[in-house]
């Protein structure tokens, strides 16, 4: 079973509705958080962690998903459908 | 002769990013990227990760912009091509294949070279390095028979490979001419906590050791150490460094020291040549002097701004460099500039009794004191915090206690 965790994104305007990251494939490479520092953070087993789900827009939530060099993070649509990565 | 608008050279991680931040600000001007690879952009950092290498992660996952991509964004990939001449005044360049192409705009951001071995022996079969997804394709198929293996150098490729070798059952051997692990960047009990994270795997790890042969007829059978030591194994992974090839740009005019050099904008000495990713040695605002940084999160963010300056959009590079890495156990953060120069101080955090333990480089200025850089043992949940306070220019001098304080939490002052 991969290690998933989920994130619920319940921002109004938002085509998001879930965030979810693969812990085996994070990496810790936080190209992410480059991206968008609000949203994500590092744990101690150097995997991301979402903080804040809500606070940025589709736009900065995406490019901080596309960034990731291992495709951990995962962007669901408010009915549960995997919009990212394709 | 074709001429592009925007030609960039590199299509790694920072040449990518910059043909897809130019075609967002500008829809239509010519772009072309050339790269010496036949492949197009890929995660190079994956290359060196056990659960790709083992197959636990679907080789196609690797691929991050397909033919498809460059097609619908309009840009030009050459693939399996390099750059042989740079002609600064006719603004011109000579590929490999003899053709000429012109450019209004250029970008190098060819990445940096893997530094090889060169002494008896070390053009026998069995020998890899790791920059191209050709290499790691032949690591990948080596670990499938080999038996024992051998390591040379003590960084991150090494260490990231000692893991891999490990899950693949290989009886591994690393040598490191160091004193202990990742010596400089890490203090010694930093480094220590990694070698107990190597060893409790059953890894063995030989120090102020170099290899002076390698033996084997056609493929590798043994290397001898400097102390006449024999270690049987029938592969050997180098991480020994990187170097910059500038043979290319020679009478270019273009200015290059160990990197190319460029400003704060990551733009050279020529008209209309800019750099980024692991080959600038740029102008770094934060650390206030001129560094080359070699890792992912940094070369993206370097396509990202040279492409607004290649625009005309006037942007500074402001940005504090990070690289983690973690496996056997135990995460490894380093933050911003972590060399012990003059006038730093040391603030440790946690212990390495503890199994968590941080340094804090602070550049002594007298009346200020400034967060520089830090490592970060088992504590990568505080990387972002002090790349913050990194990032703000905090003067620490009242904070030192603080930043020693294992219960304090670092986000109150970043």
């Amino acid at each position: 079973m991969a290690d998933l965790k989920e994130y619920k994104r319940d921002k109004i305007d938002s085509k998001f509705g879930k965030i979810v990251i693969d812990r085996d494939l994070c990496i810790g490479a936080a190209s992410c958080i480059a991206v968008s520092g609000v949203t994500f953070e590092l744990d101690n087993e150097n995997k991301v962690i979402v903080i804040d789900s809500e606070s940025v827009d589709d736009d900065m939530l995406f490019v901080a998903a596309e960034s990731c060099p291992t495709k951990a993070i995962l962007l669901f649509d408010k009915s549960g459908k995997q919009i990212f990565p394709k | 002769m074709d001429n592009y608008k925007y030609l960039i050279i590199g299509g790694g991680v920072a040449g990518s990013t910059a043909a897809e931040t130019i075609r967002l600000k500008d829809s239509v001007a010519s772009i072309a990227i050339i790269n010496d690879e036949l492949y197009t952009l890929y995660s190079r950092v994956m290359l060196s990760k056990p659960n790709f290498f083992l197959g636990q992660i679907p080789f196609d996952s690797v691929w991050l912009k397909n033919n498809e991509w460059y097609k619908k964004n309009n840009i030009v990939f050459l693939g399996g091509i390099t750059v042989v001449k740079l002609d600064a005044n006719k603004k011109t360049v000579i590929l490999s294949d003899n053709l000429i192409l012109g450019y209004e705009k250029l970008l190098i951001a060819t990445g940096v070279c893997t530094r090889k071995w060169n002494f008896p022996g070390s053009q026998k079969k069995g020998i890899y390095y790791l920059r191209t997804l050709d290499d790691g394709r032949a690591i990948m198929n080596a670990i499938k028979i080999a038996k024992r293996a051998v390591t040379i150098g003590g960084g991150f490729i090494s260490f990231e490979m000692a893991d891999l070798l490990k899950m693949a059952g290989i009886d591994t051997t690393m040598i490191i001419r160091e004193n202990y692990f990742w010596e400089p960047m890490l203090d010694e009990d930093s480094g220590r906590m990694v070698e107990n994270a190597l060893k409790k795997n059953g890894i063995k790890i030989i120090y102020k050791s170099e290899v002076k042969e390698v033996i084997g007829e056609t493929n590798v059978k043994a290397v001898i150490l400097q102390d006449n030591t024999k270690i049987e194994c029938d592969m050997i992974i180098c991480g020994i460094g990187a170097y910059c090839d500038f043979g290319w740009l020679a009478d270019s005019g273009l200015k290059t020291n160990r990197g190319i050099l460029a400003d704060e904008y990551l733009k050279t000495n020529l008209p209309d040549v800019w750099t980024a990713g692991d080959v600038a040695e740029f102008n770094d605002l934060i650390l206030d002097e001129t560094i080359q940084i070699g890792n992912w999160v940094n070369a993206r963010e370097h396509g990202r701004i040279v492409a607004l300056n290649m625009v005309g959009e006037h942007t500074a590079f402001k940005f504090v460099s990070f690289y983690t890495t973690q496996g056997l156990g135990i995460s490894i953060a380093f933050i911003g500039d972590v060399r012990l120069d003059k006038n730093r101080l040391v603030i440790k955090r946690g212990s390495p009794n503890k199994n968590s333990y941080g340094r804090i480089i602070i550049l002594d200025k007298g009346v200020r004191k400034e967060v520089e850089g830090a490592t970060l043992i088992n504590r990568t949940s505080e990387m972002t915090a002090i790349a913050k306070i990194i990032e703000k220019n905090i003067d620490v001098l009242n904070k030192l206690d603080k930043l020693g304080d294992d219960n304090f939490d670092l986000k109150s002052i970043a």
